[in-house]
């Protein structure tokens, strides 16, 4: 018990530098997906037929793909096929952030829905443009209500990215298994690396949750 | 006139709601349209200032007729026609003030300062300048519709439509909206709106319009209208408004 746990506490340092960069791949993947995401969640309520179709195919073909195909489809397909010299830390967040721009969407598209039709012909009956009725009257509520659904896509993000060890991402799943293989200590070693994981999930969700206070409507309750 | 319409139309699926509306409006006139629910008394008011797209008909605003196949004409008649909604649409995410300066700002492109400054006048003269920094979720009904026309009264709107404005109200916060339209009238300003307030309408309009079944069925000055109707059908919906909403 004392070795393993010696082993553990030699190896934290360690984890938790890929912890970082853990973060680093979960932030820009949301990013992405949030940047993407808003864009094809308002294409896809507000646009013509055929961007409605083509999102919409988009949108079937990331929430469609197993992660780990898409991971190594776009690092040693796509990347050689084109000669695009991406690091795998850099095409970790780029698939995952547009796997998650599909979700994203769909959170937006919800908030969006939700919103009393009103609120768009008021807008318009002050002759504002549909673009500035989307940009200064829809997404500002839309997002505040596309918070807890973004808390949710992001635990998700969090654990998926351990996937991306797969292409040598030096992450904290990356780091475990490395230390785990070389000193045979592999259940302290994964229960440690469960316990960051956890812990990463906690402080995001609460920092969520206080944006979610502090971006409240006051008086709304809905 | 300020505001004629002429033969609008408009069918939903197989629903046809407005056969053929023509109206005017002089400045400075009310008229108000009565008639059951479903005459198409809210859908013509959205076709004047092409909230809904008629299929068919036009829509003249100071002698100029709207393209209809121009946004920029869509934008520039909305902006000069207020409207008003039965459940007031207030942003819910903008405090009171804020919802009047976002027309001034984005659509009339003034300075922050001037669009305060405008925005508080506007709130003062609905008398409710006390209540500038609360959101629409903190305000009751009759608040919330006095900000609705505050917003509209900002953008200088040459005429008003008014879709049913008290009908989401508590008969105690009627009377407040009501103040607010009757200073309008005073000041002259031209609107147009739908109700079921028989003695409101009887007092301050110029002319009421009867609608059923997407038709005019009769119009005329109020005193005529309510109590000596031609047509037995107003006389019949007059007389069951009247027992609904008080005496005229």
């Amino acid at each position: 018990m004392p070795e393993s746990l010696n082993t553990v506490i030699d190896a934290l340092p360690y984890m938790l530098s890929g912890a970082l960069i853990t973060i680093a791949v979960v932030a820009g993947a949301m990013l992405f997906g949030l940047v993407a995401g808003v864009p094809l969640a308002v294409g896809q309520v507000y646009g013509r037929r055929l961007p409605q179709r083509l999102i919409g195919i988009y949108i079937w073909f990331f929430r469609g793909i197993p992660l780990l195909v898409l991971l190594f489809l776009f690092y040693f397909g796509f990347c050689t096929l084109v000669g695009l010299n991406l690091s795998a830390f850099t095409v970790a967040i780029i698939v995952l952030g547009l796997i998650s721009s599909a979700y994203q969407s769909q959170i937006f598209r919800g908030a969006i829905g939700s919103l009393p039709a009103g609120q768009f012909k008021a807008a318009r009956a002050l002759g504002m443009s549909d673009t500035q009725t989307i940009i200064f009257v829809i997404l500002p509520q839309a997002l505040r209500l596309s918070i807890p659904g973004w808390s949710n896509e992001y635990s998700i993000v969090l654990k998926d990215s351990a996937v991306t060890f797969a292409l040598g991402v030096a992450e904290i799943m990356a780091r475990t298994h490395f230390v785990a293989t070389r000193t045979y200590q592999h259940m302290p070693l994964y229960i440690a690396a469960g316990i960051i994981y956890l812990v990463l999930t906690y402080l995001g969700i609460k920092a969520l949750r206080i944006l979610e206070n502090k971006v409240r409507i006051h008086g709304y309750i809905r | 006139m300020i505001l004629w319409a002429e033969n609008i139309r408009k069918t939903y699926g197989d629903r046809e709601i407005l056969k053929g509306v023509s109206l005017s409006i002089s400045k400075g006139e009310l008229k108000v349209l009565i008639g059951p629910s479903g005459a198409g008394k809210s859908t013509l008011l959205q076709c004047l200032n092409f909230l809904v797209m008629p299929d068919a008909g036009d829509v003249w605003l100071e002698g100029h007729k709207i393209d209809r196949a121009k946004k920029s004409e869509l934008y520039a008649i909305r902006q000069q026609v207020g409207m008003i909604f039965q459940d007031f649409n207030l942003f819910d995410h903008l405090t009171a003030l804020e919802n009047i300066k976002i027309g001034l700002i984005r659509v009339k492109g003034m300075d922050k300062k001037a669009a305060t400054d405008r925005a508080d006048a506007e709130l003062e003269r609905v008398g409710l300048k006390e209540h500038a920094k609360h959101y629409p979720a903190q305000l009751s009904g009759g608040q919330k519709q006095r900000v609705s026309i505050a917003r509209a009264l900002a953008m200088d709107p040459k005429v008003m439509l008014l879709d049913e404005p008290t009908s989401a109200l508590d008969p105690e916060l009627i009377g407040e909206v009501h103040a607010v339209i009757r200073d309008l009238v005073a000041n002259g300003m031209t609107m147009i709106m739908a109700t079921h307030q028989i003695g409101f309408s009887r007092a301050m309009a110029n002319e009421i319009i009867f609608m059923e079944n997407g038709l005019i069925v009769e119009q005329g000055e109020p005193r005529k209208i309510f109590s000596n109707a031609e047509c037995e059908r107003t006389r019949e919906f007059c007389s069951k408004v009247t027992d609904l909403y008080g005496e005229v």
